[in-house]
């Protein structure tokens, strides 16, 4: 596909990811693990792209839309971005997710615009409920909000997959070594923050310990993930068998 | 009786029976655009009275009653689109109550106690949902396929997918019904049934314990910083350090990010700003 073709893709594919239709699968869609593998079949990379999306899903593991659906990032807009050109100019993973976070900052700028016009269909609304018309209410709830987002989500995309590559190209090559390298030890650092992130909302301190636990259970033992899954699902239920059944639920 | 202007054909204003089919048609509306129309002003607004509307449809037959009960539905509205299901299912319960009720009898289900239920049961039901379905539900499905992509499958993508989004769906379905033939007593049962704390405090330690084990394996913070000696070997940092305990800049990386966010909220802004900073300072000076 030409760059022009796979720009208004990419522009069409964040359009689709961010349109929150469908509650639960558009939480889903959203996601940088579920959205790179589109992208790398469009790319033809369908390999590189999974890894790239999944070093940059480990920064927003713990991102939810929580409480009130206010989002403090977008892993959409970082991915929609990121991958395309570290596919386009063989950028190596590390400095791939580097690349996403800015544009993961600007994508929550990019929603609270979408919310902040989002109240006029409530006031078509009112003024359609008024006359029974039920179509109209129909089309506030869907119709419009999509149209919007199109006109919205559409532009920074495309243009930043059909002008980007070049920009950051030239950027990294005037790169000192010094920079390369903290770039990727931002890298390396980066999913800590996805973690602590999900700590915070599961917002239990008293139970840190089963972090701790779990941390050090793959340290030494160098299990997998799976493997860990299993031992945790045990011991959670275990936990809640004898000793939360006596005292009723943990607070904090 | 004042003559009013009626919808449907045959002139019948009498509300027709709610069926199966009538409340799967809602929920699919509510599940579809639960967060398409979300605003600042109304939050989820215009989704509830859209979702209403296969409903209201069939119970009010005059352009006036149709046109309250949306107006009463455009009220403002905000939960978890999961947990929170099992108000629709109760609030259609009651539009059904009042539509059928004689006018100024007491089985009449009055407007104000509908949004009454709305407004009150709202909050809870979102605190509830928000803790189980996307502080912990959420980041293990994702976290427990993350390996897969890893290794380039395509697994990774599709099970979290499936796994999330099938049983979050299965679950507000069965909640949508369940609270419209169990009615209000559905939600005072749910609230008070301790199996959801319990429920909430064993999906947090296993989701807990998932992300210890996760950062283990994808927090990688390394120091190559070594002592040279006059006259012996050199003194390798990262060794000392992995005799203590392997993994502690990540372990480090992961508390003190928390503890910060724990103590100033959550300042995404701050935290990557620092991370840069920290990760050029370290760069140039050989630390990291």
């Amino acid at each position: 596909m030409s760059q022009l073709g796979l720009s208004i893709c990419m522009g069409l594919l964040y359009w689709v990811a961010r349109l929150r239709l469908g509650y639960t699968i558009s939480a889903m869609f959203l996601q940088p693990i579920v959205l790179s593998p589109i992208i790398g079949l469009l790319y033809g990379n369908l390999n590189k792209a999974l890894i790239i999306g999944a070093g940059i899903q480990l920064i927003y593991l713990g991102v939810t839309s929580t409480p009130g659906g206010n989002v403090p990032a977008d892993p959409a807009l970082a991915t929609c971005i990121a991958v395309p050109i570290a596919l386009t100019i063989n950028l190596d993973p590390q400095m791939a997710i580097a690349l996403a976070v800015p544009f993961g900052m600007i994508g929550g700028l990019i929603d609270q615009i979408r919310r902040t016009v989002n109240a006029t269909w409530v006031h078509m609304a009112d003024k359609y409920a008024k006359d029974s018309n039920t179509k109209g209410i129909y089309l506030c709830a869907f119709i419009y909000p999509a149209i919007f987002g199109l006109i919205l989500r559409f532009p920074p995309v495309f243009a930043a997959t059909y002008l980007g590559h070049g920009v950051v190209e030239t950027f990294l090559k005037a790169l000192p070594v010094w920079l390369t390298h903290s770039f990727q030890i931002m890298g390396g650092i980066l999913p800590a923050l996805g973690f602590a992130i999900t700590i915070l909302v599961i917002n239990k301190k008293s139970l840190l310990p089963f972090f701790i636990i779990g941390f050090f259970i793959v340290q030494y033992g160098k299990i997998s993930t799976m493997g860990a899954a299993i031992f945790g699902i045990c011991i959670a239920f275990l936990f809640t068998q004898f000793v939360v059944s006596n005292k009723r639920g943990v607070n904090e | 009786m004042v003559k009013q202007e009626v919808i449907n054909k045959n002139n019948d204003i009498k509300p027709e029976v709610i069926t199966k089919m009538d409340i799967t048609k809602s929920w699919i509306t509510w599940d579809l655009g639960c967060e398409m129309s979300s605003s600042y002003e109304r939050l989820q607004s215009v989704i509830f009275c859209a979702a209403m509307i296969p409903i209201l449809k069939k119970l009010y037959k005059t352009k006036k009653t149709l046109s309250e009960a949306l107006i009463r539905h455009l009220n403002f509205f905000n939960t978890e689109g999961v947990a929170g299901t099992i108000i629709h299912g109760v609030v259609i319960a009651m539009e059904e109550e009042k539509a059928n009720g004689e006018e100024g009898t007491s089985n009449e289900a009055s407007g104000e106690a509908i949004t009454g239920i709305k407004t009150g049961l709202m909050g809870p039901l979102a605190g509830m949902g928000d803790s189980l379905i996307w502080s912990i539900w959420m980041p293990i499905t994702i976290a427990l396929f993350i390996p897969f992509a890893m290794q380039g499958s395509i697994l990774g993508a599709i099970g979290p997918l499936v796994l999330y989004a099938g049983s979050c769906m299965s679950i507000s379905y069965y909640l949508y019904h369940k609270g419209y033939y169990f009615g209000k007593e559905s939600i005072i049962t749910l609230m008070q049934n301790g199996k959801i704390s319990e429920l909430i405090t064993g999906a947090s330690v296993l989701g807990l314990f998932m992300m210890g084990a996760l950062s283990a394996s994808y927090v990688t913070i390394t120091t190559p910083f070594t002592i040279k000696m006059a006259n012996s070997s050199p003194i390798v940092i990262q060794k000392i350090l992995d005799g203590i305990a392997p993994g502690i800049l990540p372990l480090l990386a992961v508390f003190g990010i928390y503890f910060y966010m724990k103590k100033n909220g959550p300042r995404y802004t701050n935290i990557l700003v620092a991370v840069l900073i920290i990760s050029v300072l370290c760069s140039v000076l050989g630390i990291l």
